[in-house]
């Protein structure tokens, strides 16, 4: 097995689905010449020709409208909006036609596309190229929301949402790109809506989703050294999100923590704690604690933006609280 | 604007073929607007009642596997484009039989299997779509071609804009189809867009054209060219059709923004009357004419037959139709 | 203008989650001044006088004296002025979660004929706080919530309180069970339990629990600190030195050449204490006290002796505060009054070793001669919290004690 960075692990991916698949077509703002604006793309243009890898205008509502109207004319489109706060002026293409055109139209046409973008602050990137907006998106029946924690899974997961056969939103924490990670390439893709349990524990269960994930696993390993011990639930995506396997820990830990980097107020995590304060309730031994930024754009300082954003000493906070 | 054909140079049969199509459009919505005072269609309906003669002749210029992206106005783009009538009005009145499943309604008409990518509830959402469905075609090479149709209403979305811009850097195969009715929903469009659509084609390097959108053929001539560039991998074209909205934006718009004389002169651009003031012209029997409108008035009738006759659509069949049921579960 | 507002039970330790009113000192209706007693609150420690911040006037009593209620619990609704009814609705926030509707008190505060009625609707339905899976683990095992008090925060019933009122046989399944091997016209006697003993029983149950404990045990030659204690004594006749205050001493002087003796796990931490402090098991009328002797590590053996004396007149009397209570890693707790050889004791909440001291009784032992020689010998016994020492270092801790006893003039000097 071989380390290979975050990024270019996303890149194996899109270089695989495009070996593989010739209805698969790349396009976006500076993914060709360029490579990417965080070089995930690099090398895609050469190998597979600027038909299939395209650089477009900065025309973000066009650029997804027309993913939209080629998955529906029989492509895969892979598009990247550069920074997830970019997609605010796309959203008309995602919430209103890809989302909703299988249901619509009766099932008559699905929507193959997916939409890559970094999320996520810690690169004093300043209120606009920080946020963590995948909640807008798993509001939104007819969409799926992908948001990996590491190299492999981000291969792994990636090649899934390209085959897969509804419009995906696949978020990358844009902190993660040169994060390097085990990667074995013979692995398969990873189903989508399934989470996996990062760490096994006994005494309160932290979920979480993305480089929040590695947070949440760091905390876990401060509270063993104090005898506590944390089940860690990586949940992959958040729409679906595995709601079986999220109630089967708190079943086993009886308490909960929600974990993400995202604004907790109408989050992801609003939505687990309720799900699980319905479906688990006779499970829960305290209330269910959710982590996240506070509610306030993303500051751009680095006194700031580290305040700003969940660390493991919140998580471990968080815990204290569940286990009093 | 395309020079002027004389009508003696087009086939007595293409003529009735127009007219038929028209009236098809034209009864149709008519019958749509009655149901829905009666109560028997539900919803929004935005009707197209005097612009029949854009759809007929734009999609008389495009084959089966030319794709087609549409308006909230679009029920002539629908039915010229090929989709089945019954499907069609069963849809309209909400049934589970309808081309949809009764989940679009009439804003949402769709019909893959031939190349219709459906209305659209969003002013200029289908643009991008049509732009998108002309990259595939031509990234797959199979020679089919795109069609996006908008009012002048989309005129200023930005979308619009970004979608020419694209289209002309990429060289993509798609015909930009304005229905120019001066209207933007209630407000006169000179108030609301400050250039008009072939100069901004124009500004990306667009060629177009433009025609009286109330002559069948003229649309239909004009298009054909357009459409002979496109396929001939020379980029996109722009068609501006100027044409006339007889009803209002909706059913049940009394249109009191209107002028009266305006409401008044719309007869004198009725393109159903003027495709038969031409086939008269060609002495054509009558009753052939006359067997044509029997015929429309017979499917449409059949066709709110079973539109009345469909079944409520099952709410457990659509709610698992949110995402593509994966295989094995 | 008036400023009614609840006076709530107060927590008066940091364990503390219920209390006992033993009695009012001031009549509904009366009038008190600032540092006034107002009630006497016991808990499972010791009984607490509760004085009134500021000068006022004492309305209705909500719980009367012998009754035990939850800590934030309302006791009774008084008049103390503007100056403080701030801090009073803000235990009154606090009381929200043990009582019902009390959250609305707050924002009805200021007027008193509402503060009277819904405070009245609250103490006659007690609302049971408890999490979800408590609920559930008590419904399954047919336990009564309304039996249990809770650990967690604000007094919440927790599942392991459960589990602890199942192992403890709240249970009514137990309970009927009991009643059917049993004949029918000799029930046995049954009384509540009292505070104290609810408390201890828990505290007690807690401790065995969740400190994970291991046992050493030696005996020691006494021969040497009965001498000692016999000079002292017939050199001072005012203060009379017990073999108690040697093995305090004796302990004292181990602690300060074992550091991890003097250390405590407390939630996921090891704490190390800075003093030298020793608990002292001290049996009174209401059961057993562990008092702790504070700042001992360079007392003589005469101020020791003081110092237990004070403390053990103290908890006998009943005057122990919260303070005298808390702290310390150690405990000792000498049998020796009674007969016993061995005594394996369970270690006090909080701390990490108690040494069990047992009766000083004649043994023959074999000499160097292999010939029997009549020896004086107390069993000790060290319970240690294995979070805290292992074999290794429990063991060093008793061997340093029994040194010191054995050799027992060094303890003479400091």
């Amino acid at each position: 097995m071989a380390e290979v960075r975050f990024g270019k692990a996303v890149n194996m991916a899109l270089d695989d689905a495009l070996a593989a698949d010739p209805t698969v077509i790349l396009f976006g703002e500076d993914v060709a010449e360029a490579g990417g604006p965080f070089g995930v793309t690099r090398g895609l243009l050469e190998k597979y020709g600027d038909r299939r890898v395209r650089d477009t205008p900065i025309s973000e509502a066009a650029i997804v409208g027309a993913a939209v109207g080629a998955a529906m004319s029989g492509l895969k489109p892979i598009v990247e909006i550069m920074f997830m706060d970019f997609v605010a002026i796309a959203m008309d293409a995602m919430v209103n036609q890809a989302a909703k055109a299988r249901f619509m139209f009766g099932g008559q046409c699905s929507v193959p596309m997916v939409l890559r973008t970094p999320h996520g602050g810690g690169v004093n990137a300043g209120p606009q190229h920080s946020q963590c907006l995948e909640a807008w998106f798993a509001h939104i029946p007819g969409l799926k929301v992908v948001v990996p924690s590491n190299p492999s899974d981000a291969n792994r997961l990636l090649r899934a949402a390209i085959a897969d056969p509804d419009p995906i939103v696949f978020v990358e924490n844009k902190a993660m790109y040169s994060l390097k990670g085990e990667f074995d390439e013979s692995s398969e893709p990873i189903e989508i809506g399934k989470a996996y349990v990062a760490r096994a524990g006994n005494d309160v269960t932290i979920v979480s989703y993305g480089a929040a994930v590695n947070t949440a696993l760091q905390a876990a390993d401060k509270l063993a050294s104090r005898n506590i011990s944390v089940e860690v639930v990586d949940l992959r995506s958040i729409q679906p999100w595995d709601e079986e396997a999220v109630l089967a820990s708190l079943s086993r830990t009886h308490r909960l923590v929600v974990l993400h980097e995202a604004v907790t107020a109408f989050g992801v995590g609003a939505e687990i704690v309720a799900r699980m304060s319905d479906i688990g309730f006779d499970e829960l031994d305290a209330p269910i604690k959710r982590v996240g930024a506070p509610f306030m754009p993303t500051p751009f300082a680095k006194s700031l933006e580290s305040q700003y954003l969940p660390n493991a000493e919140d998580v471990i906070a968080a815990v204290e609280q569940v286990l009093a | 604007m395309s020079p002027a054909k004389s009508d003696n140079s087009v086939p007595k049969s293409r003529l009735l073929e127009f007219y038929e199509q028209m009236l098809l459009v034209r009864e149709a919505e008519n019958r749509l607007s009655k149901l829905f005072a009666d109560g028997e269609v539900p919803g929004f309906i935005h009707l197209s009642v005097g612009q029949e003669a854009v759809c007929v002749g734009v999609t008389s210029a495009l084959k089966r596997e030319d794709t087609l992206a549409s308006n909230h106005r679009g029920h002539g783009h629908a039915l010229s484009k090929g989709v089945e009538l019954n499907s069609f009005f069963l849809e309209i009145m909400g049934k589970e039989e309808g081309i949809c499943g009764g989940r679009g309604g009439s804003m949402h008409v769709a019909d893959m299997s031939v190349g219709m990518l459906g209305a659209n509830g969003i002013v200029g959402a289908g643009i991008p779509l049509a732009v998108g469905s002309a990259l595939a075609h031509q990234v797959r090479e199979n020679g089919a071609i795109a069609a996006a149709f908008f009012g002048d209403g989309a005129l200023a979305e930005g979308v619009l804009h970004e979608s020419f811009n694209l289209a002309a850097l990429w060289k993509l195969p798609i015909l930009f189809v304005c229905e120019n009715n001066g209207w933007s929903e209630f407000s006169p469009t000179d108030r609301q867009f400050g250039a008009n659509v072939r100069e901004l084609a124009g500004v990306f390097g667009i060629p177009s054209d433009y025609v009286d959108g109330d002559d069948v053929l003229d649309v239909h001539d004009a298009a054909s060219d357009l459409v002979t560039a496109i396929r001939a991998g020379e980029g996109p074209r722009v068609l501006e059709c100027v044409t006339h909205r007889v009803r209002g934006h909706f059913e049940g718009d009394s249109q009191k923004y209107r002028a009266e004389d305006e409401m008044n002169s719309l007869s004198n651009h009725d393109p159903i009357a003027k495709l038969e003031s031409v086939i008269s012209k060609r002495r054509i029997p009558k009753k052939e004419v006359a067997a044509i409108r029997e015929k429309i008035d017979a499917k449409i009738n059949a066709a709110v037959e079973a539109g009345r006759a469909g079944n409520a659509p099952d709410f457990d069949r659509a709610q698992a139709d949110v995402y593509t049921a994966v295989r094995g579960v | 203008m008036s400023h009614v507002t609840n006076l709530n039970m107060p927590k008066l330790g940091l364990t503390m989650t219920e209390g006992t009113i033993s009695e009012w000192m001031i009549s509904p209706g009366a009038s008190f001044k600032k540092d006034d007693v107002v009630l006497v609150v016991e808990t499972e420690k010791i009984a607490n006088e509760i004085e009134a911040p500021a000068d006022g006037v004492l309305h209705d009593i909500l719980v009367e004296a012998g009754e035990t209620v939850a800590v934030g619990a309302p006791l009774a609704n008084w008049d103390v002025g503007a100056a403080v009814m701030f801090e009073a609705a803000v235990e009154g926030e606090d009381a929200a979660a043990t009582t019902p509707e009390p959250a609305k008190e707050i924002a009805a505060a200021t007027t008193s004929i509402e503060v009277t009625k819904i405070t009245a609707r609250g103490v006659e339905s007690k609302r049971i706080i408890a999490t979800p899976l408590a609920r559930r683990i008590a419904r399954q095992n047919d336990i009564d919530l309304a039996d249990i008090s809770g650990s967690g925060p604000k007094g919440r019933i927790k599942a392991e309180d459960v589990h602890a009122a199942i192992a403890g046989g709240t249970s009514r399944a137990a309970q009927s069970s009991g009643v059917t091997v049993t004949s029918p016209d000799v029930l046995p006697d049954r009384r509540a339990a009292t505070s104290y003993e609810t408390a201890a029983a828990r505290r007690l149950t807690e401790a065995k629990r969740d400190t994970p404990h291991f046992y050493l045990s030696t005996e020691v030659d006494a021969a040497a600190l009965l001498a000692l204690r016999q000079q002292l004594n017939a050199d001072n006749e005012g203060l009379r030195i017990s073999v108690n205050h040697l093995i305090i001493a004796a302990v004292a002087r181990a602690l300060q050449e074992n550091e991890t003796a003097n250390c405590v796990w407390r939630d996921g931490e090891i704490m190390t204490y800075g003093t030298t402090d020793i608990g002292m098991a001290v049996n009174t009328e209401k059961g057993l006290f562990a008092p702790v002797l504070k700042n001992i590590g360079n007392f003589g053996i005469a101020s020791i002796a003081e110092a237990a004396r004070e403390l053990a007149e103290r908890a006998r009397s009943g005057q122990l505060s919260s303070d005298d209570l808390s702290g310390g890693a150690a405990t000792i707790s000498n049998a020796g009054m009674f007969d016993v050889t061995y005594m394996g004791s369970i270690i006090n909440p909080g701390q990490s070793s108690i040494l069990g001291v047992g009766s000083i009784r004649e043994i023959f032992r074999p000499d160097e001669d292999g010939q029997p020689e009549l020896k004086q010998e107390m069993g000790l016994v060290l319970s240690c919290d294995h979070r805290i020492f292992d074999g290794v270092s429990g063991l060093t801790f008793l061997n340093s004690i029994k040194a010191n006893l054995e050799k027992p003039l060094r303890l003479l000097v400091n």
